[in-house]
């Protein structure tokens, strides 16, 4: 469904993604893991063009391209299909709620109003966030936002939905409100890539984990047999270290 | 207080009021809207960095907030007329005044623009917004909010110092007082009584921008 070859990327002199592979098909949920710094995050910018690739191809939708070469208009057309939820949320602070989830159907797709309302509803309702469908981001808890945030990138039924370490900024009871609404979305078939630190929510619900580390996907297996066994030694010390830090 | 000096007061009164409508409110009102519209142009230009006209209005911005205002003026009434080009008093007031309220209030725009997260666009990227949409739904409004205590200032400070166009002529509010004063002697009172009318009008503006800053804010957090 969506797929990246030989990903170069980097800031100024310092490359951090270095001939990444990457691909993710229908239905799946995948959870990117590493330390930071390991370049989870400049993945999943680089993929929806919010950072510039120095090289590789992208295969996507009915185009398989340079990374570099895509016209603004392919890359508009690609963001139309692909959800992302920020780790700081960012909804549109002088919007409510239910105008940050409509301006996407509205504005960005034509939708017809009415039409629009109906699905804004229904994926409020999902991610349990109806009743403050009129508050304004300010007046949300952090669970909240991030709920509401998830259900504006899920209105439009993205190909791919990409999550960038979407609990992150959460405290632990937020976190749980969250990987709740996430682990319902993997049941429902929606198509996620998370870059994510919880190793529970990566062992439970991600049919595939991929392991980063300085700039390489070090490993790249089914969830099971990634955690039970792990083939790379910085995989195994990596793991050994978050389990540690569980204690 | 000597009741003469009641009488002028009171005489004078509805004159420096009828300045104030006639010639003050007007001259203020009009070098608003003139800079306010060229410093969201010279903000925007630089902001979408456009090339040469973005130096351009960096180089604009330079000389009229590097420049005294008083000394624009005399070089628009009193140098111009040197080379052909000879304008009234009240439009060299009004050019004078609003090429220098623009380049600060552009710095004020740009930098509210600029400080509206990164995020804020990306995300609209993200959902499907082109650059157009996002600055005028997303960037812009949030953009105003932060601007406008800063904007309303300048025009607090512009009704204030409107006053200046009285040296080059032009008879506003402060130069009908500067003309009773010296047909009556009486300056301390003439002045003080110029003073408490620009205090009101200021008050008023003061509670204009509160109720203002209520209404067209969004929300504000629960906690604050």
């Amino acid at each position: 469904m969506l797929e990246v070859k030989n990903l170069r990327c980097s800031y100024g002199t310092n490359q951090v993604l270095k001939d990444i592979n990457f691909r993710v098909d229908k239905g799946e949920v995948i959870a990117i893991v590493g330390s930071s710094g390991s370049g989870k995050t400049t993945l999943l910018r680089s993929i929806s063009f919010l950072h510039k690739a120095d090289g590789g191809t992208i295969r996507f939708l009915d185009f398989e391209k340079d990374i570099t070469r895509l016209k603004g208009s392919e890359i508009r057309r690609l963001r139309m299909r692909l959800g992302y939820v920020f780790q700081n949320f960012n909804l549109f602070r002088n919007m409510t709620v239910r105008q940050n989830v409509m301006e996407g159907l509205v504005t960005a797709r034509h939708m017809d109003r009415a039409e629009a309302e109906k699905i804004t509803d229904a994926v409020l309702e999902k991610v349990d966030m109806l009743e403050r469908a009129d508050y304004y981001p300010d007046q949300l808890s952090g669970g909240q936002q991030q709920r509401a945030a998830i259900a504006r990138s899920i209105a439009f039924r993205p190909d791919v939905l990409l999550l960038d370490e979407p609990t992150s900024s959460l405290d632990p009871e937020l976190t749980r409100e969250v990987l709740n609404i996430l682990t319902q979305l993997a049941a429902d078939g929606i198509t996620m890539v998370v870059v994510t630190h919880e190793m529970g929510f990566a062992r439970n619900v991600a049919n595939r984990v991929i392991f980063m580390e300085g700039g390489v996907v070090v490993e790249d297996a089914p969830a099971a047999e990634f955690f039970n066994h792990p083939k790379q030694e910085a995989t195994k010390r990596f793991l050994r270290t978050v389990t540690d830090d569980c204690g | 207080m000597s009741e003469r000096l009641w009488e002028i007061l009171a005489s004078s009164l509805p004159n420096l009021l009828l300045y104030c409508v006639k010639v003050t409110i007007p001259l203020t009102a009009c070098i608003y809207a003139l800079s306010l519209v060229l410093a969201f142009l010279l903000a925007l230009v630089q902001v979408l960095n456009i090339r040469f006209l973005s130096g351009a209005a960096r180089i604009y911005v330079w000389i009229f907030r590097g420049t005294p205002l008083i000394v624009q003026m005399y070089i628009i009434f009193f140098g111009l007329p040197s080379v052909g080009i000879t304008l009234n008093a009240f439009p060299s007031a009004v050019i004078a005044f609003s090429l220098n309220y623009a380049a600060y209030m552009s710095e004020t725009i740009r930098a509210s623009i600029q400080a509206v997260p990164v995020g804020q666009t990306e995300a609209g990227y993200m959902i499907g917004l082109n650059y157009f949409q996002i600055m005028t739904r997303i960037v812009l409004p949030q953009a105003a909010k932060i601007a406008f205590p800063t904007l309303f200032g300048s025009l607090i400070g512009l009704t204030k110092d409107s006053s200046l166009a009285a040296s080059i002529t032009v008879v506003e509010m402060f130069k009908a007082a500067q003309q009773i004063a010296a047909r009556t002697f009486e300056p301390l009172a003439l002045y003080c009584e110029a003073a408490l009318i620009y205090l009101m009008l200021n008050t008023a503006l003061t509670l204009l921008q509160r109720y203002l800053e209520k209404r067209l804010s969004w929300k504000q957090p629960l906690t604050e």
